[in-house]
């Protein structure tokens, strides 16, 4: 922004300025797209050996020599591989997950925003309090619980424990925070009980903030790898996720590139997708990832 | 609310009222635990039990099958204190968390800056930049193993026949050099929100001035951005100091190889856990670090914080 101020303030004053303005702007606009190639280059250098033969991505051509889907469709049809058990594993345990995150955190959000029971605050200070509790010191007695219920290596372990989080709902109550009363009032004069006020009224008013945490949810349960490797890790591959199945790909198969790559890709595209369409979303979401670090 | 309107209105028969509007609290206050029921049932069960649960198991010999002795004491805490491994760990944090966090401000503030500037393409150089924050650790893992591997595309491209992830002396940097290129997208958007914060006037005066754009930055808006910094400084370290994914994924597996350059925290812990199935050491050693860590935060508060606020 100061550069160009200085520059366009300067400009009548001096006759040969717009030639060196142009240069500086090649040179501005080069150091740019060698910024974004940093950034870009591993992702297609990825996908182009991804559509290589498998002695072809030892070598450095750019266009693979020949072009061939056969590593995706080997990743899709060889059994052993799993992969379309991994990918329909993710997005099951996603789905159920971004729902149940939805209703319970709305659900809850509302209650703590709006209704007034005794020993609210003190229970609010518990669920903020979740928030300090770190991942290293739940795994083993989640593990052991887990174990003990008979869940160990069922999807039932990891849904119950991620059925809503303590962000989420924190989220949801300063959003119903935002929300002026008088919707309610009105309900109320008209008899409305408090779940049909809820699921009427208030739901509704709430959709951009649950469109964010679904966005957000997704990305957090589709990208995990803590949670998945302690709870299906050490058990059958059967319930492996995509991202415990892509590790197991690259640790068991880790020179056939063109597979691993296409594994990688797969990894990515569904939150490549999402972020595309509703980037404004990410961003508020790596501001409100802070209050969770 | 409405129960309040019909009081003043009729006025009669206080005592009546007065219990139907107890009735309608006792309602409310109902259907607000009914409403936070499952949310606090689930907070309570599976973080703050498994919490005191943690500590618990850190006073015992506990192992695969259960608790195997009696007595109480804190022998896992002696034992993970005297492990030469748990002292390898928290040099290996220290050095990638020193190391990593101003890597990340610096890259994620001069990203910010290009995309502060009046360019084409604005939105595109945007996502590129942040487009690695938004993929999994795995697959970025993977990626970067990879593009590093000793006969992959960077050794190529540089001339160079090192196996960066594969020996002790490299795969440390190796993996701060991959987190920060991963996490300076979001660092960006921190200090992008903070720059478009500073008024416009500022830098009319600066221009008026003649000051040049690297004095401009370095007088004006570096200063001015100091909340932000702060920010990150606390935000970024911590997250940093929960290092997993990546080094497990690197070591291919929670070993530390090779020769523990890989050992950091959070990998001697899930170790100890999953590795020895010596869960009384493993909980003693998540009580520690969690300690050290809330310990650093309360200092970063009371110092750092302090500073910002006033």
């Amino acid at each position: 922004m100061t550069l160009q101020t200085v520059a366009s303030a300067e400009k009548p004053a001096i006759p040969g300025r717009p030639r060196s303005d142009t240069a500086r702007k090649v040179l501005l606009y080069a150091i740019y797209l060698v910024v974004a190639a940093i950034f870009l280059v591993p992702f297609l250098w990825t996908l182009v050996t991804s559509f290589k033969t498998l002695p072809d991505s030892f070598n450095f051509n750019f266009i693979p020599h020949p072009w061939t889907v056969h590593a995706w469709t080997d990743l899709w049809t060889n059994p052993s591989y799993h992969f379309p058990t991994y990918i329909k594993n993710s997005l099951f345990l996603a789905a159920v997950i971004v729902s149940c995150n939805l209703f319970l955190s709305a659900l809850g959000g509302y209650a703590f925003a709006r209704l007034k029971f005794p020993g609210r605050e003190l229970l609010f200070l518990l669920v903020l309090g979740t928030l300090m509790v770190p991942d290293q010191l739940r795994l083993l007695p989640i593990f052991l619980m887990m174990v003990h219920w008979g869940l160990y290596g069922h999807f039932t372990s990891y849904i119950l424990i991620n059925l809503v989080s303590a962000v989420n709902l924190f989220f949801m109550r300063q959003y119903f925070l935002t929300i002026p009363k008088d919707f309610e009032e009105a309900a109320k004069l008209d008899g409305a009980g408090y779940f049909k006020i809820f699921w009427r009224v208030m739901l509704p008013l709430a959709l951009p903030a649950m469109a964010a945490l679904a966005i957000l949810q997704f990305q957090g349960t589709w990208n995990d790898f803590f949670w998945p490797l302690i709870l299906f890790g050490q058990g059958n591959p059967d319930h492996y996720t995509l991202q415990l199945g892509l590790a197991q790909l690259h640790s068991q198969f880790h020179q056939e590139w063109p597979s691993v790559t296409a594994g990688s890709i797969i990894a990515i595209i569904p939150v490549l997708v999402i972020f595309l369409a509703f980037q404004r979303y990410f961003v508020s979401g790596a501001v409100s990832a802070g209050v969770k670090g | 609310m409405s129960v309040m309107a019909t009081t003043t209105a009729t006025g009669a028969a206080p005592r009546r009222l007065s219990a139907s509007m107890a009735s309608a609290r006792l309602r409310e206050a109902g259907w607000g635990y009914g409403f936070a029921l499952i949310p606090i049932a689930v907070f309570g069960l599976f973080f703050i039990y498994p919490f005191a649960y943690a500590v618990y198991i850190s006073f015992y010999h506990w192992g695969i099958a259960g608790k195997t002795s009696p007595g109480t004491g804190t022998f896992n805490y002696a034992k993970v204190l005297h492990d030469p491994v748990f002292h390898i760990a928290l040099r290996n944090i220290a050095e990638y968390t020193v190391a990593v966090v101003p890597l990340e401000m610096a890259l994620g503030l001069s990203l910010a800056l290009m995309i502060n500037q009046k360019i084409h393409g604005r939105n595109f150089f945007r996502s590129a930049f942040y487009f690695p924050a938004i993929a999994s650790s795995v697959a970025i893992t993977t990626i970067i193993l990879f593009i590093f591997a000793q006969d992959g595309l960077f050794n190529h491209i540089f001339g160079l026949n090192k196996d960066w992830f594969g020996q002790a002396s490299t795969v440390g940097w190796g993996i701060v050099g991959m987190n920060a290129w991963t996490t300076s997208g979001t660092v960006m958007i921190f200090y992008l929100a903070s720059l478009q914060a500073i008024p416009d006037d500022v830098y009319e005066a600066a221009a008026l001035d003649n000051t040049g754009a690297w004095r401009t930055f370095w007088k004006i808006t570096f200063p001015l951005l100091r909340p932000a910094h702060f920010f990150c400084l606390v935000v970024f370290g911590i997250g940093a100091l929960k290092l997993f994914d990546q080094a497990f994924l690197v070591a291919g597996g929670a070993s530390g190889s090779p020769n523990y350059s890989t050992m950091y925290p959070i990998i001697y812990i899930y170790n100890a856990a999953f590795g020895t199935f010596d869960f009384g050491l493993a909980a003693a050693a998540g009580v520690i670090y969690f300690v050290l860590i809330f310990g650093l935060t309360v200092v970063q508060r009371l110092t750092v914080g302090r500073q910002e606020v006033a």
